[in-house]
């Protein structure tokens, strides 16, 4: 185990792409392997996927190790873990680093219970314990109402990452990096998962309960038309509207939109609350949400006592505003 | 002249008079087997009857009529004194004819007519007879001609007929005795000079007339008379004429049970819940429902059906009858066999025959049952077929997560950011666990501890008994939801858990006298703990507030409020009558005049938000609160005063929806009292 | 179809913030009273997928739990939702662990049980909102999994699993027996009749000790753990809010704007 030596990026690559998630991951590893001193590889799996490796080595990456092969198409727990299995067993890496997506919250847990070691999913902060080199991971516990740092002895240490939790290096082409290609020596007997049918959501945007960020209009709203304008804030910021209670009774947004005790229970990360006043009911359903951003004229509201941020102004000033400033802020 | 001493043909009268009264009684006999057959299809029924309410319900409420006097409004509704004037003339009339038909003609007791009560009598009943023809010809005109919103849908034949009935009998009665006394028989003929106005007016029709010509009309008349009397009575059992016998026993049996009270389920023993089918309404259920007349008065008085949604508590048991009516023949041919009854025919109740929608309405608020003649009860029925719909994990969303987090949290108030004692910190209130020997514990309720609103009544109130030197503790965390939702919405499980947690706790601290802002909690452990043998005093604390305003324990300074208005909470006015204490204490903030709503006290229109409804959407026509703010708004009041967690929250919202903010506001009783005893 | 579940007994994770106490000695949550427990809730969408099964196909379901203290009424509940038996490893060795320890303890009664088609769990306790238990028992015990599970149908010998994914969902299929953990997406979970909670009183919990399941003693509970909690503890924000000024409307949205991109909320 002692000879256990760098940090592993496993690079997810959705339609020929490093996924953003990757690109942090990378960030994150080069931080961590700089922090030891060791290497820090990608691993790449996937069916078509060998010529990515240039772009994780500029996102920071030494050495790529690429499993391509056709059964590895889709992701299927079967073939994945055992990759991955084949992989560490050969680099035996200090740490192992997945996203916290649809693949890494499965592959994870299963691979590291097949390494025999330990592994801490949803991480947002990672840092390395000086005295014994050991990963220090944070995470959200009690559905964000605490958090705890973790720590474990057994090699390699795996854990997966939030998206958003972490920061992209810009892309450095100049870099450079060697790429290993292993092979995935799968027995197609053996995986037994089968895709039958991938089905994408047919919502125009993301899906309300599932969104990272939701922006949510009150009473204060005072009609269907400050909806579209919310509905262009959301889009901008890849999230989803929501509405108290009395903008749905009065007509002015879709019942299936309605946040509270009488409607959804959302708990995104980023919850802008426009017009809202903060009464318990509506506050029921998304007290969960881990930063609350609160615009109201009345700075009595009870939601500012929720909120992390706050402006106190009229709405019709500020949405367009903030959306001209997130966009321009975005644009670069 | 006897008629039953007549021959028709080779027919004696003798025989004729009885074998139509016969016939008459034995389809009347006839129908009230079947309809006691179907009635005792029901389930047993626990705690009903006394000897006094045989005497009270017939004395006190239906010869007197007051079952529909305390309805009539002079400007609002007079129907009720029309009613009055058919039932009393009703009365007079069965014991004319049991007097001088019965006796007289069937047994031959002539003599009886030729007494002075003949005469006296005969003078009632011409008068009788007048104002039946004024009362049922007002009631044709009303229901057929003017046709008024209560009476929408009544326009059937049954009804035409009843009133037909009413209305001619009364001049077969009077053509009968105006030939009689045409004939100068009595009461002509025992020497009274004033003879009955009416009929002695019709007989005039006969002056001149040979007695031979005068004696046909009679036989004509007498047998009008009589053959309409006997319709009337085979009518009886087979019509809403029913009411008139079902009606007075229903508030016989009526059970014994505080107003405000559900009756238990015993669930060791219960082999269901609710009300599935017709089959399993009580013998008192279903007697409930042959005492319904269909007055409307229910209807009337109906927040749910008012505001546009289907329910109508008159609808309820009308379609609850007719399914009795339609399945009880194969009912009992299957109880005979010993057979459980065909499923085609016994129907689930609860979305078949009672839509889910109309179940759900209901705000439990009581106008319904307040306000029926008949001692009709609706909302148990409702609860049950809501019982049941909950056994079927059938309910509103947003009802199911209330009832969990009930059962996990013992709290509705799903996703409350605040803890039991939030709301007294700083205040230096003790729970009973840190010194358990307070004279008075102040129960709390989920509402004004765990709601943003609801907590500035309970640091009004708690205030105000520091202030007043009353020696109280509060349960802090101990407290858990008394159970009123649950139990409203069906969920008698869940409510018996929370009542005896609550009743073990309260017990373990030995509390003998408890005080709540919450009329929700007042009347769930007043009127239903006792129950599950948790028996203590309960106050409200309007009564609290106003014992300590009289023994000047609260010193309240001038409030300029404009003028006020208050809301009756149902739970406290309807369902407990309490009516004066909170006037009497809102007539004690000086500089402010008291203004009533049209519908007040025990015609209070609802909130909305009781049965549980406060945490269930209110899609379906005008929010029941909104209508009521509309209510206050007429009123120019530019404060309404209530005394109830759910009316303050659900008015705060509907005053908000309707931008209404700066017209008028709301506040609880003790909240106005507590900022008037600052100043 | 012989169906396991696995449930956790939690604090409630809807009560509000400030009823949560952290013990810093010993990093870990202290009860109060005011705070309930519950089971998890996506443990409770667990039971919820098995119940549709066995309405659908008909079946056995076995509940198993794991803990210390465990409140009866709590974790009875699958019992008066359909669920025909339930068996307990209340030990305090058992307590304590991590994801892996709890997992063996738990894959070791499941093999105690012998038959099963499929074993369901729920996708993360919301206590530690590990998320890892599931797919350990399934490699524990070599069964294929499938994570995430929105809808669930067993068709002869296979199981065919809806999975939420970032942009919708996959249709899965594996062969049983197999192992899924379910979400939310799987809908609203029924309500505890009357019949089945009276039922559910008369049956008790089958109680395992680790000798019961052969577990050893190294490997279960804290004694087995990979992972340390180094510190437990919350963090400090929500009730303090920061308003974000400016000379107007338009300039207080722009440092919002600023501010949010600043501390990477968006």
């Amino acid at each position: 185990m002692a000879d256990n030596k760098g940090v592993m990026i496993f690079v997810e690559v959705i339609d020929g792409k490093l996924t953003n998630i990757a690109q942090e991951l990378l960030g994150a590893g080069r931080k961590l392997a700089n922090d030891l001193s060791e290497e820090l590889s990608a691993l790449i799996v996937g069916s078509g996927v060998a010529n990515i490796a240039p772009e994780a080595i500029a996102y920071g990456a030494d050495k790529i190790y690429v499993v391509d092969a056709p059964l590895l198409k889709d992701y299927r727990t079967d073939a994945y873990v055992a990759v991955v299995e084949k992989v560490v067993k050969q680099v035996n890496p200090r740490i192992l680093l997945l996203g916290q997506t649809t693949i890494g919250r499965d592959l994870a847990p299963r691979a590291a219970c097949r390494l025999i070691t330990g592994a801490i999913l949803d991480c947002i902060a990672l840092d390395i314990d000086t005295a014994t080199k050991q990963l220090l991971i944070t995470k959200p516990v009690y559905g964000g109402n605490a958090r705890a740092v973790y720590s474990m002895e057994t090699l390699p240490q795996v854990a997966t990452v939030r998206a958003k939790a972490m920061t992209a290096l810009v892309p450095d082409s100049s870099r450079k990096g060697q790429v290993v290609i292993v092979d995935a020596g799968l027995d197609p007997a053996a995986i037994k998962t089968n895709v039958l049918q991938k089905v994408v959501a047919e919502t125009t945007g993301i899906k309300l309960e599932d969104a990272s960020v939701v922006v949510t209009g009150g009473r204060g709203i005072g009609g269907p038309e400050g909806f579209k304008q919310l509905e262009e804030l959301a889009k901008v910021l890849k999230g989803a509207v929501g509405a108290t209670r009395p903008p749905c009774d009065a007509g002015w947004a879709p019942d299936t939109i309605q946040i509270g005790l009488t409607g959804k229970i959302v708990s995104p990360y980023v919850y802008i609350a426009v017009a809202v006043s903060g009464a318990s009911q509506h506050m029921a359903g998304c007290s969960g949400s881990k930063n609350i951003i609160a615009i109201n004229r009345d700075a009595e509201a009870a939601i500012f006592k929720e909120a992390r941020f706050g402006v106190v102004g009229d709405w019709k000033k500020i949405i367009p505003a903030f959306e001209a400033k997130v966009k321009e802020l975005q644009s670069k | 002249m006897l008629m039953t001493r007549n021959y028709f043909g080779f027919i004696p009268g003798y025989a004729l008079f009885w074998g139509v009264f016969v016939i008459a009684l034995l389809l009347f006999a006839y129908r009230i087997r079947q309809l006691l057959q179907y009635m005792f299809l029901g389930q047993k029924e626990t705690g009903y009857n006394s000897w006094g309410k045989w005497i009270t319900t017939t004395f006190a409420y239906v010869f007197s009529q007051l079952c529909q006097l305390k309805n009539f409004r002079f400007k609002k509704d007079r129907a009720p004194l029309g009613h009055a004037l058919m039932a009393w003339g009703f009365f007079v009339f069965v014991l004319f004819y049991f007097f001088f038909f019965i006796l007289a003609e069937g047994f031959g007791l002539a003599g009886l007519e030729k007494t002075n009560f003949f005469y006296y009598f005969a003078w009632v009943m011409d008068f009788m007879a007048v104002l039946i023809i004024i009362g049922a010809g007002w009631g044709l005109i009303r229901r057929f001609i003017i046709r008024p919103a209560r009476l929408k849908g009544g326009q059937t034949i049954e009804a035409l007929i009843i009133l037909l009935s009413v209305f001619t009998h009364p001049f077969a009665f009077l053509f009968n005795q105006a030939t009689v006394i045409a004939m100068g028989e009595a009461p002509a003929g025992l020497g009274h000079t004033l003879l009955p106005p009416f009929s002695s007016w019709l007989s005039h029709l006969f002056t001149g007339s040979a007695l031979t010509v005068i004696q046909n009309w009679h036989i004509a008349f007498f047998w009008t008379d009589w053959l309409t009397v006997l319709l009337v009575l085979v009518y009886i059992p087979y019509s809403r004429y029913l009411h008139v016998i079902a009606s007075i026993f229903n508030g016989i049996f009526e059970p014994r049970l505080p107003k405000g009270a559900l009756k238990p389920i015993d669930l060791e023993h219960a082999e269901f819940l609710g009300i599935p089918t017709i089959d399993k309404l009580t013998w008192k259920q279903n007697l409930d429902l042959y005492a319904c007349v269909v007055c409307g008065n229910c209807q009337e008085q109906c927040p749910a059906y008012i505001t546009g949604k289907p329910l109508n508590p008159k609808k309820v048991i009308q379609d609850l009858k007719q399914q009795l009516l339609k399945a009880g023949p194969e009912l009992v041919k299957a109880k005979a066999k010993g057979e459980p009854a065909p499923q085609n025919i016994n129907v689930t109740l609860a979305g078949k025959v009672i839509l889910e929608d109309e179940i759900w309405a209901c705000t439990t608020c009581g106008a319904c049952d307040t306000t029926c003649p008949v001692w009709v009860k609706h909302i148990d029925k409702i609860v049950d077929l809501r019982r049941n719909l909950v056994e079927q994990s059938i309910l509103p969303e947003t009802a199911k997560a209330t009832l969990q987090s009930i059962e996990r949290r013992g709290h509705p108030w799903r996703g409350t950011t605040l803890n039991r004692t939030d709301w007294a910190k700083g205040m230096n209130i003790k729970t009973l666990a840190e010194d358990p020997k307070v004279d008075i514990l102040y129960w709390v309720g989920c509402t004004e501890a765990l709601d943003e609103r609801g907590i500035k009544i309970a640091q009004s109130f708690a205030k105000l008994m520091q202030q007043a030197g009353v020696n109280f503790g509060i349960l802090g965390t101990e407290e858990s939801c008394c159970g009123d939702p649950a139990r409203r919405l069906g969920d008698e499980m869940t409510y018996q858990a929370q009542a005896q947690k609550n009743i073990e706790v309260l017990k373990g601290y030995n509390v003998k006298k408890i005080v709540t802002g919450c009329p929700h909690c007042y009347n769930t452990i007043k009127n239903e703990y006792p129950q599950f043998e948790g028996n203590f005093e309960v106050i409200h604390h309007t009564e609290l507030i106003g014992d300590l305003l009289k023994q000047g324990k609260i010193k309240i300074g001038k409030g300029d409020y404009g003028s006020i208005t208050f809301h009756d909470p149902c739970y406290l006015g309807r369902h407990n009558d309490i009516y004066r204490q909170p006037r009497e204490i809102l007539k004690e903030l000086t500089c402010t005049k008291m203004v009533e709503m049209e519908k007040n006290r025990k015609r209070a229109f609802c909130c909305g938000g009781g049965g549980g409804r406060l945490w269930l959407e209110e899609r379906i026509g005008q929010r029941i609160s909104e209508n009521r703010i509309d209510q206050v708004i007429k009123t120019k009041a530019q404060l309404v005063a209530t005394a109830c967690p759910y009316c303050l929250q659900m008015f705060e919202d509907a005053i908000k929806t309707k931008q209404a903010q700066d017209t008028v506001k709301v506040k609880d009783i003790a909240e106005l009292i507590a900022e008037s005893s600052a100043k | 179809m012989n169906m396991i579940v696995c449930i956790k007994q939690v604090l409630d994770p809807e009560a509000p913030l400030s009823s949560f106490k952290i013990d810093p000695a010993t990093n870990t949550m202290v009860p109060v009273t005011s705070v309930p427990f519950v089971i998890s809730p996506f443990d409770e969408q667990a039971v919820e997928a098995a119940l549709k099964i066995k309405d659908a196909k008909g079946g056995k379901i076995t509940v198993i739990s794991l803990g210390v203290n465990l409140l009866r009424d709590v974790v009875k509940k699958p019992l008066s939702l359909g669920a025909d038996e339930l068996i307990l490893l209340e030990d305090p060795a058992f307590i304590g662990g991590d994801s892996w320890s709890t997992a063996y303890a738990l894959a070791a009664a499941i093999k105690k049980v012998g038959q099963f088609d499929l074993i369901f769990c729920g996708r993360q306790a919301a206590d530690s909102d590990s998320g890892q238990v599931g797919a350990c028992i399934a490699e524990i015990l070599g069964i294929p999994q499938v994570s995430v599970a929105k809808k669930v149908e067993a068709i002869d010998g296979k199981v065919k699993v809806d999975k939420v994914t970032t942009d919708g969902y996959e249709v899965v299929e594996v062969p049983t027996p197999a192992l899924i953990t379910v979400s939310n997406e799987l809908g609203e979970v029924r309500f505890a009749t009357f019949k089945g909670t009276m039922a559910s009183k008369k049956k008790e919990p089958i109680i395992w000790k680790p000798a019961d399941i052969g577990a050893e003693p190294a490997k279960i509970g804290a004694a087995g753990r990979r992972i340390k909690t180094r510190k437990l503890f919350q963090p400090v924000r929500d009730s303090k809010c920061e308003i974000i000024g400016g000379e107007t409307d338009e300039d207080k949205a722009a440092n919002l704007a600023k501010k949010l991109v600043e501390v990477k909320l968006i």
